[in-house]
């Protein structure tokens, strides 16, 4: 009897520290929770950098989230695993009080819009301009599928 | 009275812990690793860089490369490389990075094409006249998505930069710098931007880099539909064009002869469909009409 009551006292102490939510933050500038675990497949949710999602379970390349009230798939390249969250200490969102190792040492740290700034200052001569353009140059999702059925190329 | 017992565990368990979320053993594992790398974060971080400062170093590098090679304008042959290079970049290893990929077209005879840290890939005209259809060009455009892949770019960057970073940076969480901690950072970054502009336009990456990234364009070809054999044909027609004495695709990569020998055995298996690459060839032919 004393045994089980022991064990029981126990799993209690233990559970905080067994129970974890995984979650993933996004690592893109934007991305896109979407319907089902493919490319170009309909877009639920817009995500933005440093949002943090719930995990709900790995599907080969793709995780299965909760972001909000939805439900649906990102791509594990466009998250990094927030792997010491707390369940209960945190909820979906920017800010949340947890951290992933890597967001811990890199985050915004080093060479960030900050120090861009001022190398443009520094050398204002430099074709930034440009830059920005062939960053706004983009092509939809729309035209990328139809490119790729109408060459009979494999939709990933 | 056991029953009671056991219930009331049960019922704080869950009181404590919502049922939403799952019982993750494998978490336990993951938390202490966390830890451990927290405490050592200053020995990880002689190598750090997270793909936010790619992408800031890319857009350097980017703006770099703009200033030696003026940028084409030709909207519907962007479009084009555009649509190649999306398309092989989602069958790549890393589909999606910080700012996702962009290509340009640079204004130059010269036969050349760069991959700036973070995705955005130039190709010079000189070189979309050289390719004989669609599947080389997306062949060439995969050869530069696997530097990125790989993140040759940052690569070479001298270690001693991150050395220097570091003592800026220290190893806390994000913050705003002061101005001489800016003024540091922005030498450090303009050095940076100094090593990776000279290794793509003047040395070069190294050998097994370079057949490291023929190797994965490969796959990137297969994957995406495409032909990789037409990687093969792209470096035989190369190395036709011989060494030139300034710049140029040949002078920054190794022996072209070498390189069609490090792929030669390894081409995927499966064959893709001649109807498709008539197509496709089609309208490679269609868009290239005002290059040629």
């Amino acid at each position: 009897m004393k045994r089980i009551v022991a064990a029981i006292i126990l799993i209690i102490i233990a559970a905080p520290v067994l129970v974890f939510a995984e979650q993933a933050s996004v690592v893109t500038k934007e991305n896109a929770v979407r319907e089902y675990c493919r490319f170009f497949a309909p877009v639920v949710a817009p995500v933005r950098y440093k949002d943090v999602l719930d995990i709900v379970c790995p599907q080969d390349d793709w995780y299965k989230v909760r972001y909000k009230a939805t439900e649906g798939c990102i791509h594990r390249t466009a998250v990094e695993k927030r792997s010491a969250s707390f369940t209960g200490s945190t909820l979906p969102g920017r800010g949340a009080g947890s951290v992933s190792e890597s967001e811990a040492a890199l985050a915004g740290k080093g060479f960030n819009p900050q120090v861009e700034a001022s190398y443009r200052k520094k050398y204002p001569a430099m074709k930034y301009n440009l830059v920005d353009r062939i960053e706004h140059e983009n092509v939809s999702e729309k035209e990328i599928v139809s490119f790729i059925t109408g060459g009979g190329l494999n939709q990933p | 009275m056991m029953k009671r017992i056991m219930a009331s565990a049960f019922l704080m368990f869950f009181m404590l812990h919502p049922a939403s979320h799952a019982l993750d053993l494998r978490g336990i594992t993951k938390h202490l690793d966390t830890l451990k790398s927290v405490v050592g974060a200053t020995a990880k971080a002689t190598r750090p860089i997270s793909d936010e400062e790619e992408y800031f170093l890319g857009r350097a590098v980017a703006a770099r490369v703009l200033g030696t090679y003026p940028l084409a304008n030709d909207k519907d042959l962007t479009k084009y490389i555009n649509l190649i290079g999306k398309t092989v970049s989602v069958s790549s290893g890393k589909p999606f990075t910080y700012g996702g990929y962009h290509f340009a077209v640079l204004e130059t005879e010269e036969i050349n094409a760069f991959a700036c840290p973070g995705g955005i890939i130039f190709v010079t005209k000189g070189l979309i006249e050289m390719t004989a259809n669609e599947e080389e060009l997306a062949a060439v455009l995969a050869h530069e998505i696997a530097h990125i892949n790989k993140r040759d770019g940052i690569a070479a960057i001298k270690s001693s930069r991150w050395t220097e970073a570091l003592a800026v940076i220290g190893t806390e969480a994000a913050r705003k710098y002061s101005l001489s901690d800016v003024a540091k950072l922005v030498t450090i970054f303009e050095d940076s931007i100094d090593d990776i502009f000279k290794t793509l336009i003047v040395n070069g990456y190294s050998r097994s880099q370079e057949f490291t990234a023929d190797e994965s364009a490969l796959q990137y070809l297969a994957q995406s539909g495409y032909d990789p054999e037409a990687l093969i044909s792209f470096l035989k027609r190369l190395s036709g064009k011989g060494r030139p004495s300034g710049g140029g695709i040949t002078a920054t990569h190794p022996e072209t002869a070498d390189r069609i020998d490090n792929i030669a055995g390894k081409i995927p298996a499966g064959q893709a469909d001649p109807r498709s690459v008539e197509i496709r060839t089609a309208r490679f032919m269609e868009v290239q009409k005002p290059v040629r």
